[in-house]
This record gives C-alpha cells, structure tokens and sequence, in this order.
C-alpha cells in the first residue's frame, strides 16, 4: 500500500518522531518523488504546526516534537532533494559567540529551523570567531545564526561579520543575529542581514530575506 | 510561646504570631535532598576547571570520569553540609551591621546587571549607562524596605567587558551605603571587587567578620559548571567571602517540565558546590540559591512573573532550613515590558510567598520585562509592596494589651475607640500607606486623580532630586580609583 502523505502530516502535527522517519524511508522506499514526500507530507504537517502555534493551539513542547520529526524526515529526505535538484531549505550554521555560555536560547532556534526544512550545525558556545569563519567555508550555509545574550559579548558579533568579509565569504552567506541585548538597531550597525527577536519569528524573517 | 491571658485560666496552648508558609512536608523534602543525592552519584555534574577537578580526584570521594564528569559520594556532601556558618551578618559602608543573615531574617533587594533601562523622560528602552546604577543605588539607599543592592542594570559604557564589574561596584558604592551583592567577570574580577570593599571593612579579617558583600556564582543548568564561576567559587571560599551558587534553570527547557524534578536537579547543582567548597576551604560562608521557573512555552521567555517561579522559589527555601543553609531566593519581578498592572500583581506575588517563606536575600526586586529592562519606577512601587507584605508577616499579637479585653469593656456597648488610649499607643503598629491611595473621589479629584503610577513617578524623581548618600572620602576614593585604574591597564593590553 502506498504510503498515505497526509497520514504522515498527522503523524508529523502528533510529533511522532520515529513514525515520520519511518514512513519517510518507506515513502522513498515505494519510489514517490521526494518532493511530493516533502511538500505534501513533511511540509504541510509543518504549515499546520506553525498555524496553531500562531492561534495558540499549539505550544513550544508540541511545536519543537514536531520540528524534531521534521529533522528526522529530513535526514532521510535530503539526500534525494539533493540528487533530484528539488527546491528545498538550505543549511544554517548557529553557534553562542566567544565569552557568552548562554546556550538554549540558541538551540531552540537551531530546533526550529530544522522544523522549516534547513540542515542545522549547532557549533556549540563560547565560539572564537575564527570558528564561525571556518564553519561558513566547510559547510558552506545559506544562513549563519549567532547569539549573544551579554552585552559584552554582542561585538563579537559584529567581528565575526568582519572577519566573513576578510576571509571572502561574507557574500555567500546571510547573517543573522540575536539574544536578549541585540536590537534590530544593533543588527544594522554591524552589518548582519536579519535580526530575531524568537525563535519562531527568526524563521519567518530569514525566509522572507532567503527567499527575496 | 505561651500567651498568658487575663481573667482566663492561663491555656497550655502554642499561640503562633507570624503567619505559617511552608509549601513542602519534611518528607517531601527528604525525598527530594535524597533524589539529589542520587543525581550526584549517579550523574554527576560537568566542571570545567583543573583545580577543582584535582580536589575531587585527590578527596577520594568522587570519580571524575574522562567527560569532566564528577560523580560525589553522599558521605562527602553530608559531611561538607555540616560545615556551613548557619549565620552570616552584612555590613554596608555605612558601618551598620544592618542584614543578619539567619533562619526566618528576611531581607530585600535588587536585581544585577540590566542591559537596558526604562527611560522614564523619554518613554523609551535604551541601554543602561554607568549613572543609572548610581541612581538606583541612591533610590535603594532612600528606601526603607530595601536592605541591599545588587547593581540593578548593568554599566554599558564602561570601557572594557574585561573590567566593567569594577566600574559597576564603584558606581554601586557611590550611591549606596547598604550591603550588596556582587556580580563579577571572573575570578580576577571577584579579588579586585573584594579588594576594593575591605577598604572599607578595614582589611581581609575584618572583612571576613563583618563582610560588606555577597559574590553572586552561578552553575548553568543543567549540572554544569564553567570555569569562570568555578574560579570565583574557589576564590571566595579562600579569602572567606560569602558567595551564593545560584542555579538558574528553567523547567521545560534547562531542568524538568516538573517543579519537583527542577528542585532535584537544582539541589544536585547546589550540592556540588558544597562539597567542592569544603575540599577548599571548609566552612566558608556559602549560601544556597536559585532562581527556578519555567520557560513560558509560547514565547520562551524566562520568566520572572510565573506562578510557579514563586511556588519553586519558596520549596527551595522550605529545602534550605532544612539543611541549615542561608537562601538566596527571587522575588519583585515581573515579565511587563513597563511598569504597569502586570508588574504589580506579579511583584506582589514573588514578594509575598519569598516572605512567607523565610528566604533570606530575596533579589530581583525592580526587575520587568523578564530580567531585561530596569525601572527605577518599579523599585518605588515595590517598596510599597514589600512594606504591606512585611505588615502581613508581622502576624497578630496575642498577649494581654492586644487581646485588649479591657479597652472592649471600658468602652463597652455602643461607644467610640478612636480617642482612647489604647489606640493612641497600637495604631502605629499598622502599616503607614505611603503610595496607596485611600482618600475619598472628591479629594482625590481635588489632588490632581493621580494613579498609583504618577505616583510612583512623582516618588521616584522626589528622590533623585532631594536624596544624597553618605559621601566616600576623598583617600579611599583614590584608592578605589588604583584598583580600577589597575583593571583597566592590565586588560588594555
Ligand atoms: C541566530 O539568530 C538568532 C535569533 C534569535 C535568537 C538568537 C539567535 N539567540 C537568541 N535568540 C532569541 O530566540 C531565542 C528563543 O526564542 C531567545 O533566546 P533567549 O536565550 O533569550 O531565551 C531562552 C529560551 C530563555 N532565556 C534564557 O535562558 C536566559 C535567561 C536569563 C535569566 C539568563 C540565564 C538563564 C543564564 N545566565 Co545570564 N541570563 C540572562 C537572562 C535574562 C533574560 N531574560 O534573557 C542574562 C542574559 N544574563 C546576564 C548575566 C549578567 C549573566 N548570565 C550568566 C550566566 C547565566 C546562566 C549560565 C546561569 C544561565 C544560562 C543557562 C543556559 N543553559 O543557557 C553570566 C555570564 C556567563 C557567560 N559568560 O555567558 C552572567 C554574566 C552573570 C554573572 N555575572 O555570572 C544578564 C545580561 C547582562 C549583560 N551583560 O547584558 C541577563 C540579561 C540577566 C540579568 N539581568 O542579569 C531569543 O533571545
């Protein structure tokens, strides 16, 4: 029996992480086009997921699950987008700069970009800057996230974009920047392409400035 | 104690005055110190400094795994656990020994280190500067509910992140002679703020007996600690200067969606500091600490305003006296962008049960939006707060002069008591509103219908304008300067 798409949304909506994965492999398995699997199953659980979260009918726990099974879609997925050259959500590089520990803000917004689609490389805390630079030429992101959540650990940012323009690579990659003390303001002045205020807005926004 | 009552056979009956809080059962509590206790042997805890990983190995008492890992015996955390002072008296610069740290003593203070401040001319949030620390601390130093200050915001135009904490003491220090308690950078940081506070104290030993400060330490949640707050642990445990570990986790996100489970995980953290500070140094003042709530599961933020922060915040005290500790706790704070409605109902909240509970340091006070934003607005009104909740705390007297039986027959049937002597002498017992309003429509209309809020603003400003601390001199401010001055030097290479 063919693997049931919208089944899998639901599966997805419900958070079941290891359904998704499976049906996944056996959606691939059963020879349907990745990108079907992907829009019609994977996506539009997703779509669904981000409507209720917006109404309030769904929240942070039940949303991350459903990223979660997303992520495990994905793995399977990717590789097939990638050998069909189907449209599909890039990479993001995330990391917590050099001096600052604060860590989950960070990786709740890696957990949502997985949701969206993208491969996520959580670099980890108290990141130097060259690490940041490294991490853009080996994996070669459509987006680099950076969190700050001091004060005066917020122009380490602003270096790193620096330094991404003397290594060359600043042009193949859009910044985007957050935490508690960074300002849309902020953002401007050092130069990043996107400020988050949240986890869940940071997504609309880099996909709006992704896609334009 | 025995109330004695007149003209009654005396009543073999315990007459409690103050109000009872407590959230858990001695049982429960066992339950959760003993669940901890599995956590460090069982788990462990991460640390990431040489030092303190060497203590552990060489103590015996612990197995320190490839990962960082410590695992600890309970019978080196019981026998560390003895070994704290169960009493700790401050002393601000103002020479009083005005904060005696011990069961049931509660007092009140700020927050630390506020990126942004609530700019009440402009109406807008903008990054906090070195002079607002200083008028927070002169609006702590006027206020008589509060007991001490921590910075309230932190200082965004000191000219190095390296050495911003001494700046930051020094403009604590300018505007307010009550206790404080310190954040610092790290270790080096924590002995030049130590440094500059036993020019005051006159010196280590008499600092040590009459210590001016608590250094705030933190572990990060879940069971981790980083090598910058180790250092200033270890530091503060050589020199003998009070310090908390305070964790903060936050349930759902960084310890369990259950407040129990947090408590466990938080104790554990807690624990670890205890029995590494005795390998140390024991018995040096250490004092429990957190600052538990949930992540708010539709924004994520932390909050500060969550029931639950301040439910989690009295259990840990409940946890404290039972293991004869000092506590740190949370209270005053609120999620409100500004200060509004919200902030007050939700600063009454933590304030009120941080009471009730006996905690020892309540901070935070003045806190909005979520640990983000300064109101020096929100410290006024909270004195208000803290005045009613402590009138609250006072309880009811019960001996002969407040049971009053003889006023009651004096007057008798039908009479007045306004003018009789016994009220003359109790009603100052009461609480003296000094922000809340209580008059009637008309004259309240005839004064301008001001809310609580112009209020407040009106109070806050009267403040800045009229109140002065007690100045430094001019040699110990040199000497204060040196140390900065020194910072500075070695960090602008
Ligand atoms: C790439 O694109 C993006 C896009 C969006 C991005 C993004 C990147 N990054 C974040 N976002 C955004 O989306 C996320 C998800 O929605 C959000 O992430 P958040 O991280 O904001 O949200 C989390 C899900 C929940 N929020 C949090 O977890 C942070 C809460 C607060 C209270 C906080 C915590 C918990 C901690 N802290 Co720290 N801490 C505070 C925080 C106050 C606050 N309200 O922010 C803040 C940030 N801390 C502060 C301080 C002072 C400190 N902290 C310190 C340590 C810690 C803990 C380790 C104890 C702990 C972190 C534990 C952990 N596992 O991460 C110390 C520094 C350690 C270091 N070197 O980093 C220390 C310096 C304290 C000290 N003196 O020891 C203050 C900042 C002061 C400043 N300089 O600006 C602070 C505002 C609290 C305060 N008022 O004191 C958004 O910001």
């Amino acid at each position: 029996m063919a693997v049931d798409l919208g089944q899998m949304a639901e599966l997805l909506i419900a958070g079941k992480v290891d359904d998704v994965e499976k049906m996944t492999e056996q959606a691939i398995d059963d020879g349907m086009d990745p990108s079907d699997i992907l829009q019609k199953g994977l996506i539009a659980g997703m779509d669904v997921v981000g409507q209720r979260f917006k109404a309030c009918d769904m929240f942070i726990p039940e949303v991350l699950r459903s990223a979660k099974a997303m992520g495990a879609g994905m793995k399977q997925l990717r590789p097939k987008l990638v050998a069909s050259g189907a449209k599909m959500a890039g990479t993001m590089v995330i990391g917590t700069v050099k001096g600052d520990l604060h860590d989950i803000g960070k990786n709740l917004v890696g957990m949502m970009f997985e949701g969206a689609g993208f491969q996520v490389v959580n670099l980890g805390i108290d990141l130097d800057t060259q690490v940041f630079v490294d991490a853009v030429k080996e994996h070669k992101p459509e987006l680099l996230g950076m969190s700050a959540l001091l004060t005066t650990t917020m122009p380490k940012m602003g270096e790193v974009i620096n330094a991404l323009k003397e290594a060359g690579v600043r042009d193949q990659v859009k910044v985007m920047v957050g935490g508690a003390p960074v300002t849309e303001e902020f953002a401007k002045e050092i130069g990043a392409d996107i400020y988050g205020a949240n986890a869940a807005s940071s997504v609309d926004k880099a996909k709006e400035v992704l896609e334009a | 104690m025995k109330s004695v009552m007149p003209d009654m056979q005396p009543m073999n009956q315990t007459v409690q005055e103050t109000p009872v809080f407590q959230v858990l059962t001695e049982d429960q509590i066992e339950q959760i110190y003993f669940s901890a206790l599995e956590v460090l042997e069982r788990v462990g805890s991460r640390v990431h400094h040489d030092e303190a990983l060497e203590l552990f190995r060489s103590s015996g008492d612990a197995v320190v795994g490839d990962d960082k890992r410590v695992r600890v015996t309970t019978s080196l955390v019981e026998r560390a656990l003895k070994s704290y002072p169960r009493k700790i008296t401050l002393k601000g610069r103002n020479g009083v020994r005005s904060v005696a740290l011990q069961k049931d003593h509660v007092y009140f203070g700020t927050g630390s280190d506020l990126p942004f401040t609530y700019d009440r001319k402009t109406g807008e949030r903008r990054r906090t500067q070195y002079k607002d620390i200083v008028d927070a601390a002169r609006i702590v130093d006027y206020l008589p509910n509060f007991d001490f200050f921590m910075s309230h915001g932190i200082v965004g135009d000191a000219p190095n992140p390296l050495t911003y904490d001494r700046h930051q003491f020094m403009a604590m220090l300018e505007g307010c002679t009550k206790p404080y308690v310190v954040t610092s950078v790290d270790g080096e940081g924590l002995e030049d703020l130590w440094k500059m506070a036993c020019l005051f104290q006159g010196g280590e030993n008499e600092f040590r007996l009459n210590p001016m400060f608590v250094a705030y330490i933190e572990p990060i949640s879940p069971l981790t600690n980083d090598r910058t707050a180790v250092e200033k642990l270890l530091f503060a445990a050589e020199k003998g200067i009070p310090a908390m570990y305070t964790p903060c986790p936050s349930s759902g996100a960084t310890a369990p969606a259950t407040i129990a489970g947090m408590l466990v995980q938080s104790l554990a953290e807690t624990l670890l500091a205890i029995a590494l500070c005795y390998l140390k140094r024991p018995g040096m003042p250490l004092i429990m600490g957190g600052v538990t709530t949930v992540m708010d599961m539709r924004t994520t933020t932390y909050s500060y305003g969550a029931p639950e922060m301040a439910l989690a915040s009295a259990a840990n005290t409940d946890i404290s006296k039972w293991l004869n500790l000092i506590m740190f706790s949370t209270g005053g704070c609120s999620d409100a962008k500004v200060l509004d409605e919200q902030a007050a109902i939700e600063s009454t909240l933590s304030n009120l049960t941080a009471f009730l509970s006996g905690a020892n340091l309540v901070h935070d006070v003045g806190y909005i939006d979520s640990g983000v934003n300064a109101s020096l607005e929100s410290l006024v009104m909270n004195n208000e707060i803290i005045g009613m909740v402590r009138q609250v705390g006072k309880g009811i007297k019960t001996d002969e002069a407040h049971l009053a039986l003889k006023v009651i027959d004096e007057v008798g049937p039908g009479g007045e008591f306004v003018t009789h002597d016994h009220t003359y002498e109790h009603w100052k017992e009461w609480f003296l509103p000094k922000l809340m309003d209580r008059s009637d429509w008309e004259t309240w209309n005839a004064e301008g219908a001001k809310t609580m809020l112009d209020r407040v603003n009106d109070e806050t400003q009267r403040i800045l304008d009229e109140h002065e601390p007690q100045p430094i001199d001019d040699n110990t401010r040199k000497e204060l300067k040196k140390i900065i001055d020194d910072a500075d030097k070695r960090h602008s290479k």
